[in-house]
């Protein structure tokens, strides 16, 4: 599904943008304005876009494609869905808990979701989120948030 | 002063132990920032840049041209092991680097990436001393047609890296040049595709997408692969030699790495990144066995370092002698050098040649320091592979994470990192080739600017555009070398009758 969904949602992406760069001031070919390059670089878009999506549904699967998007097992598909939850929790929960909460979270869950014991994603988990917020925020003075506290 | 002369005038000033000092500092924060993904050499020598206000000009330039090109050598560390680029200009050394990690050669790679750096970094300098002038020359020559030549030319070439469909490169393509449109337009100042954000006013920076579609795919991929992906216990330390047979594999990638990498970095863009993909691409098309790139080729290894060393000296030659910035690392050095009262052109090397060639010769040093310094450290690297996978993975994970904000302290390079790691899976899962969207998202805002530029001089003739002799020959090179294997691929093979 993936090998047809993605070329899809490049051209559908591809429409869009074009939508969007018809309404950028397009000038003239001797002055162009903002919007001549984007139409430009939207018109090609649709048109590969297309071709890709078209030729995935009427083309015969190639036999790498349909090993590599075949279904995969249901602990594989855990693992990776935890790891992109935890990745997304991070980016939503940084803002308001600071870098240390949140990178201990992630790193817990994460280490938890790929098969570690409890107290070895613990201690992994925390220990390098604070090392790393050390490291970088005090040592090499990135501002990373610190949270409320 | 004659280029002997100034250079051993400059090793007077840059073995002052001051210099000397500064030198070491900024290619040991160079090494630990190109190795940390993320951290780039630009925002290195960004937040170092006040520090180096009390400086001597020439002490200063030194420390933080030290970083740019020592980030060179750490960039390729993070690629070869972990297949996450320390750095931009370390993207293509992850293609074979890493193969050849997974087939217990991490150690041999991580050797010749550093000799490699280190043979370029030196011939880099020494075209610097000997060209500098003449070089610069042809480089100013260069208006807003033939940068457009170029930026066409470089995204039209080396969408043919990934060698699979041509397609889906055009696919990678139309992304990467779509995003480099996001931001402010730089004429008009209007913003472009920004849904009233201010942060994506910026644009969308090269660093997270990279970082997602290299490497948060590849975490995603060992997440769903399991923790056992690769049997790192097998890595020994005497294995960090590289074999007789690799070093003459090496040997011919790391000169040609050399030449080609140097001569990019004279022309505008992102020459450390570029030179490597045009290395690859020529390294893969000469070579009798291509079939073995991207499955742990030395080649491929020792070609794009190489490359990317030799470009951050030629990228030096328009800076110090036409006071033109092509690339984020060298504007930051030319902003060093107009604080501490300097004006970059023609005449620093006349006005000022203590801080032209001190500058010169401290480079021959800084890459001495940084062979002494990387090749020992080789081995501290490759303990690093001894974590077990799914401990490194999240590591790999948090790095990016950090590497990402720390760009620009933004939250949505955050997201951006998320969303082009789950578009780099996808791809990965199809075998698709993200490099051509890498390549578009660098060279497409010039693409964009350099096109209306010229249209404006030629007063929106296309054929008065084209028929500018430099131009024209760039096109036609061009051309010639997009569809000359396309041609040869169609073209009816004999039947041998039996």
């Amino acid at each position: 599904m993936l090998d047809r969904a993605l070329p899809a949602l490049v051209f559908a992406g591809a429409a869009f943008y074009l939508l969007q760069a018809v309404q950028l001031p397009f000038g003239s070919a001797a002055r162009p304005g903002a919007g001549f390059y984007p139409v430009a670089t939207a018109i090609f878009a649709c048109v590969v876009g297309g071709a890709a999506t078209v030729l995935a549904f009427v083309s015969r699967r190639p036999e790498h494609v349909a090993d590599a998007v075949d279904p995969v097992s249901a602990a594989a598909r855990r693992r990776v869905f935890i790891t992109t939850v935890a990745l997304l929790a991070f980016c939503v929960v940084m803002p308001w808990v600071g870098y240390p909460l949140a990178a201990a979270a992630f790193g817990v869950a994460t280490l938890l979701g790929l098969g570690s014991r409890w107290w070895t994603a613990t201690t992994i988990g925390v220990g390098s989120a604070l090392g790393s917020y050390y490291l970088f925020a005090v040592l090499l003075d990135v501002p990373l948030p610190r949270g409320p506290w | 002063m004659g280029p002997i002369e100034g250079l051993l005038y400059g090793f007077t000033i840059a073995m002052t132990p001051t210099n000397l000092f500064a030198c070491f500092i900024g290619v040991l924060v160079g090494t630990v920032v190109g190795v940390l993904p993320g951290i780039g050499p630009v925002g290195a020598m960004a937040l170092l840049l006040p520090s180096t206000f009390a400086l001597h000009p020439a002490t200063a330039l030194i420390m933080l041209a030290g970083i740019y090109y020592g980030a060179m050598y750490g960039g390729s560390t993070t690629s070869i092991l972990v297949n996450v680029p320390g750095e931009a200009g370390s993207v293509v050394t992850l293609l074979d680097g890493y193969q050849m990690t997974r087939k217990g050669r991490a150690g041999a790679a991580l050797a010749i990436a550093a000799v490699g750096s280190f043979v370029a970094g030196t011939i880099g300098v020494v075209g610097i001393m000997m060209a500098a002038g003449w070089l610069a020359d042809v480089a100013v020559q260069f208006g807003p047609p033939e940068y457009f030549a170029i930026t066409f030319g470089g995204i039209l070439l080396l969408s043919r890296l990934s060698g699979g469909s041509l397609l889906h490169a055009f696919v990678m393509v139309a992304i990467g040049l779509a995003l480099g449109t996001v931001g402010m337009d730089s004429i008009s100042a209007l913003r472009r595709f920004t849904f009233g954000s201010v942060q994506l006013s910026q644009g969308i920076d090269l660093v997270p997408v990279i970082m997602g579609l290299y490497g948060v795919a590849e975490v995603l991929l060992l997440a769903e692969e399991g923790i056992a992906r690769v049997n790192i216990a097998s890595v020994r330390l005497r294995d960090l030699l590289p074999t007789r047979e690799e070093w003459r594999q090496a040997s011919m990638p790391i000169a040609r790495g050399s030449v080609v990498g140097f001569l990019t970095g004279l022309v505008p863009g992102p020459a450390a990144v570029l030179s490597t993909f045009i290395s690859y691409t020529l390294e893969k098309k000469i070579s009798k066995t291509p079939e073995r790139f991207g499955h742990g080729a030395v080649e491929g290894v020792a070609g794009p370092e190489a490359a990317n060393n030799a470009a951050t000296a030629g990228a030096m030659v328009p800076l110090l002698s036409l006071g033109i910035p092509f690339s984020p690392a060298t504007a930051i050095l030319l902003g060093a050098l107009v604080i501490h009262g300097l004006n970059p052109g023609p005449l620093l090397i006349s006005d000022r040649p203590e801080v032209f060639w001190g500058f010169i010769a401290s480079m021959y040093i800084g890459n001495f320091m940084l062979l002494v310094l990387n090749l020992p450290l080789v081995g501290l690297f490759v303990s690093v592979l001894r974590l077990p996978q799914h401990v490194l993975a999240t590591l790999v994970l948090m790095l990016c994470l950090v590497g990402a904000f720390s760009l620009n302290n933004s939250y949505l390079d955050l997201w951006v990192l998320a969303a082009f790691g789950l578009f780099g899976y996808g791809l990965r899962k199809l075998r698709v080739d993200p490099s051509p969207l890498v390549v578009a998202l660098v060279l497409g805002p010039m693409m964009e600017k350099t096109l209306r530029q010229a249209l404006f001089i030629t007063r929106g003739s296309l054929v008065e555009l084209v028929a500018r002799p430099l131009t024209a020959a760039i096109l036609i090179v061009t051309l010639a070398a997009f569809l000359g294997p396309l041609l040869v691929r169609l073209r009816p093979r004999r039947v041998i009758p039996p």
